[in-house]
């Protein structure tokens, strides 16, 4: 302490002594200033010139911490230097000497003479005495009063309330309290239902005594037990077992010629394929102990305890290879891609559409009351026929010879040749089949009628009606279907109880009532392409009558619960059927009678199914206002099961009114085009 | 969605295949910022002319309408690779100079020397028009929309044609140019189809007829002296009516071939022997006239609905169900030799 007040004695005197340094230079020539700075360079510690800088005048008070003592010693004990004649060194590596040190009765002298004796204290560091400041004596004496140090410290501060002790009127949050504080604990509870379901199992046993284990067991005995089976215990992978190369005796082709032998050498250890060469030996006997042993059984340890064992549950396996390989649809062309063209002219929602045998006209039925047939190449609305009733189904006649379609209005069925668009020869011989059955009227008054065949009013004959067929069951005819031939077609009315499916002969003007009862709503009807059978879909299951022996022959169950459409492939042995839980499935008739693929890629109600003539394509059409068009192969080899790929889904032409979206679609009979109808009024061609 | 920063470039390299606009096919640095217009003034800077021509901008085939870095954008292209850039004139489109109104739909067009229209339209007229948009005769009798008309001979005073309809027959008519009087020449019968085109062989001697019903028929432009063919049994009473004035003629000769509607036909005008058609049935057919014989079929994969000739190059352009005008050499053994994808509907019609 004393040398602080020392040493800025020391640096006043220093900068004054500079200053008037600098003032005696000013008194001199100037030019020898630069002289004379030269000159206040010293050899340093390092043996290097030191420059002498000006003393910092720190203008703060001077703290002990930036003040360098004289001694650079350090904080060590003194003693050390007890046999030296210096204590230390000075900045510039000089030594500083002992202070000159008198015996005891020169200390004795010096404190009897120096009145200031009982304020200094010695400084280890300088091995001197060094008198104590006035502020030093102060804090001294404060400290043996039992006061604080510093004069300036006031305990008794008035406190400050960082956290207040009263309750605010106002809550700073005025969350309610939450439900969580009432109410126990799940996972708590959990936890001990999981330790109670230990206690039960016998995992853990309350008050069980701890059975001291040994401290050391003997790691190698055979008597280990195999350790109880547990969940969480993982064998050890076991060893592999020794090769035949391995043997003492291998069998020639085995052992190495000298070149592969030098090649095992030469080899680092860790690119080794094998880390032994298969060795012949004449006997048992002189087989030598096996120098690997101890290396072995090393790496086996290491092995063991070194590579975790965990039981992976998540099978690792690429989910594209679980994905069935299926053909580029780009391969399987020619399919609709596009949407071509808009057939506007309906001003309400559109029910039904029907493309003529050639594909060169196609009807469509709408809720506003008409049929409009359009040029399908064009887009063109050639003719309008006006109903007093929304038009429920539409359908033209399969046969190419005839010209001519039904419409369903209410309970009735007409039959309608469209006479402009055909040649003069085609519309007299449909007019001539048609109205030919209204001779032999009167020889069916005997039966119980069920439809009468009336002909149409003059100003009906000139749109070109043919024939009206009005059900006598007065419900609403919902679908039309006809025979390939031409000639017969059946009605649904689903409400109609037994007479929901009546079959029609247009050349002779008869219906027949198929079915005595009928199992559940009809939801449609088709006509085998080929053979005389008869599917009848109901909500849920497709059954298949045979017309000519009058049976039936197969229920196909079809897994859905509400059964929309149907359609039978051109071939006949295969269907499909779309539902309005929206899926679409495909029966293999000579595979089973459950469906043989259920297809699920629409997100709303599937409203049609319909297959291509010639082509191997199908499509449904769904209320979210898409087609999705698939490629369906039919191989006639028994052997193979058919082929299906979805090719493309036709979105953006239709919009969805009121949850509708697509009503119904149909192929071109001859074209890879899709003519679709919507509750937006437009019909659309996709080509 | 990130995007590209407007000052990037972009290396191009410019192509075009019209030799008097060729520049340099080094690769040059462009802003990435450009449009149309500011490719347009790198081009015509290239090329140095004094006025500069406007030009069009197409990569991978597609007009570019857009900036190129909302093109690079959309098309995931990196601006680290080369862009090749096609470039063609930018021609204005035309500017209607008159109106012809209708009140239907017109199904076909003819010129004469620029001066005389004659239209065919759905409401089953056929109409004459100038080139101020008057219409200068309206011509009645097709009971059916009109699907095609074509010229006969145009004189000062006297105009004759011929126009096919959807009601399966082709009138040839005769009007003068003075006064309103017109007349049908004769009617040809023989089609069980609509009739979708007529082509006028360039001897004007003779045309041929397409109908839907996969037949072609020819015929004579020679007026017949009484009708030619025993009247069919007719179920309409209309048709009766009209039967009673005309004369009716029937075909010189038919050719089978297609399946399926035939869409259209057009004679060569090259060579006066050949006749090409094409149908539903994805071919186009070449036939010789003389034997009627189709010695050559060439198919693409999408319906035909219309075909045309040209006199100057010799090529065949179909028009097609999938929105592609394909160009065919009807000389070479192979098919097709381009196709342009860049109409958004059907192609019903090619002039």
């Amino acid at each position: 302490m004393p040398s602080d007040i020392e040493n800025s004695d020391l640096s006043v005197e220093k900068k004054s002594g500079w200053k008037m340094i600098s003032e005696d230079n000013e008194i001199d020539e100037l030019n020898s200033q630069e002289g004379k700075i030269q000159e206040q360079y010293v050899i340093g510690a390092n043996g290097y010139p030191r420059e002498i800088l000006p003393e910092i005048d720190p203008i703060y008070d001077s703290d002990t911490s930036i003040e360098d003592s004289i001694n650079t010693v350090g904080n060590i004990p003194m003693e050390w230097y007890n046999d030296y004649p210096h204590i230390g060194y000075n900045i510039d590596g000089k030594m500083i000497l002992k202070p000159a040190k008198g015996d005891e009765l020169d200390k004795f002298l010096d404190s009897m003479e120096d009145p200031d004796t009982w304020m200094s204290v010695k400084d280890n560091s300088l091995q001197k005495n060094v008198r104590l400041t006035d502020e030093e004596l102060e804090i001294i004496r404060r400290i043996q009063l039992g006061e604080f140090p510093d004069p300036n410290y006031d305990p008794y501060e008035p406190t400050v309330e960082w956290f207040t002790s009263k309750p605010e009127v106002m809550p700073l949050s005025a969350a309610p309290e939450p439900k969580r504080r009432f109410v126990p604990s799940k996972w708590e509870a959990k936890r001990i239902m999981k330790l109670v379901h230990a206690i039960r199992q016998g995992r853990i046993v309350p008050g069980k005594s701890q059975v001291q284990k040994p401290r050391f067991y003997n790691l190698w005995s055979d008597n280990d037990k195999p350790r109880e089976d547990h969940v969480m215990n993982l064998q050890a992978p076991k060893m592999k077992l020794p090769e035949n190369d391995e043997s003492y005796n291998p069998p020639e082709e085995y052992l190495p010629n000298e070149q592969e032998k030098i090649e095992w050498e030469n080899m680092d250890p860790d690119d080794r394929e094998k880390n032994y060469l298969p060795k012949k030996y004449p006997s048992l006997r002189t087989v030598p102990a096996y120098d690997r042993f101890i290396q072995e059984r090393f790496s086996r340890c290491l092995d063991l305890y070194m590579s975790p064992r965990i039981r992976r549950n998540k099978l690792n396996i690429d989910p594209e290879s679980l994905i069935p390989k299926l053909p580029n649809p780009k391969d399987l062309q020619p399919f609709p891609t596009s949407l071509t063209l808009s057939y506007d002219g309906h001003t309400s929602r559109v029910r039904k559409l029907s493309i003529d045998p050639m594909g060169l006209w196609m009807i469509s039925g709408s809720d506003d009351k008409t049929v409009r047939m359009w040029e399908i190449t064009t887009g063109r609305c050639v003719k309008i026929w006006e109903f007093k009733e929304i038009i429920h189904s539409v359908a033209w006649c399969s046969d190419k010879d005839l010209c001519a379609f039904a419409v369903s209005c209410l309970n009735k069925v007409i039959v309608i040749s469209p006479m402009d668009f055909s040649d003069a020869k085609t519309v007299d011989s449909t007019v001539k089949f048609a109205t030919l059955g209204f001779a032999n009227i009167e020889q069916n008054e005997k039966k119980v009628k069920l439809v009468e065949w009336q002909k149409p009013t003059e100003d009906e004959k000139s749109q070109g009606f043919l024939v009206v067929l009005v059900h006598l069951h007065n419900k609403t005819i919902k679908d039309i279907n006809w025979h390939r031939r031409g000639d017969y077609f059946s009605t649904i009315a689903s409400d109609a109880g037994n007479q929901s499916i009546l079959i029609h002969q247009l050349s002779k003007h008869q219906t027949q009532q198929p079915f005595r009862k009928t199992h559940g709503l009809v939801q449609n009807v088709m006509f085998h392409p080929i053979k005389p059978l008869f599917f009848v879909a109901t909500q849920k299951f497709v059954r298949i009558y045979n017309l000519m022996r009058q049976e039936l022959i197969k229920t196909l169950q079809s897994g859905v619960k509400w059964i929309s459409s149907l359609d039978v492939h051109p071939m006949g042995d295969n269907i499909i059927i779309g539902s309005y839980d929206k899926r679409l499935c495909w029966f293999d008739l000579d595979l089973s009678s459950k469906p043989y693929k259920t297809l699920r890629y629409h997100t709303k109600a599937i409203r049609n199914v319909t297959f291509h003539k010639h082509l191997p394509i199908f499509a449904s059409c769904s209320d979210e206002g898409f087609i999705h068009v698939f490629h369906g192969m039919v191989y006639n080899d028994l052997l193979q099961n058919p082929l299906i790929v979805p090719v493309k889904v036709l979105k953006g032409g239709h919009k969805v009114v009121e949850g509708l979206g697509i009503l119904h679609c149909e192929f071109h009979p001859t074209q890879p085009w899709i003519i679709s109808s919507g509750a937006d009024h437009s019909l659309k061609l996709w080509t | 969605m990130e995007t590209l920063q407007e000052n990037v470039q972009i290396q191009v390299r410019f192509i075009t295949q019209q030799r008097k606009y060729a520049v340099t096919d080094s690769v040059i640095l462009v802003p990435i910022s450009l449009r149309r217009y500011g490719l347009s003034e790198i081009i015509n800077h290239l090329l140095g002319f004094e006025k500069p021509i406007p030009f069009d901008f197409l990569i991978d085939n597609q007009f570019l309408r857009t900036s190129l870095s909302e093109y690079i954008q959309n098309a995931n292209l990196s601006t680290e690779n080369i862009l090749t850039i096609k470039y063609v004139e930018s021609l204005l489109p035309p500017t209607p100079l008159s109106t012809f109104q209708h009140y239907d739909w017109i199904s076909s067009v003819k010129s004469h020397d620029q001066s005389l229209f004659l239209t065919g339209s759905y409401d089953n007229h056929v109409r004459i028009f100038n080139t101020s948009g008057e219409c200068l005769k309206t011509f009645a009798g097709h009971q059916a929309p009109i699907k095609s008309v074509s010229w006969i001979s145009v004189s000062d005073e006297n105009v004759t044609f011929l126009s096919a309809s959807q009601d399966q027959t082709i009138r040839a008519w005769e009007a003068s140019l003075i006064d309103d009087k017109y007349l049908t020449l004769y009617e040809c019968k023989g089609h069980k189809g609509n009739v979708e085109s007529i082509s006028l062989h360039p001897s004007h001697t003779k045309f041929a007829s397409a109908s839907w019903d996969s037949s072609i028929l020819f015929w004579t432009t020679a007026i017949p002296e009484e009708s030619e063919q025993e009247i069919l049994e007719i179920s309409s009473k209309r048709r009766k009516l009209n039967d009673r004035e005309t004369k009716v003629k029937t075909p010189i000769a038919k050719m089978h071939g297609h399946v399926g509607p035939v869409s259209s036909v057009a004679f060569d005008i090259n060579d006066h022997g050949k006749m090409y058609s094409g149908g539903w049935d994805h071919s186009v057919r070449i036939w010789d006239i003389e034997s009627t014989t189709n010695f050559n079929t060439k198919n693409c994969d999408k319906s035909v609905l219309n075909i045309a000739y040209s006199e100057k190059s010799g090529l065949i352009a179909s028009g097609h169900s999938d929105q592609v005008i394909r160009l065919w050499d009807p000389r070479a053994k192979g098919t097709l030799i381009f196709y342009s994808e860049l109409l958004d509907l059907l192609i019903i019609s090619i002039i």
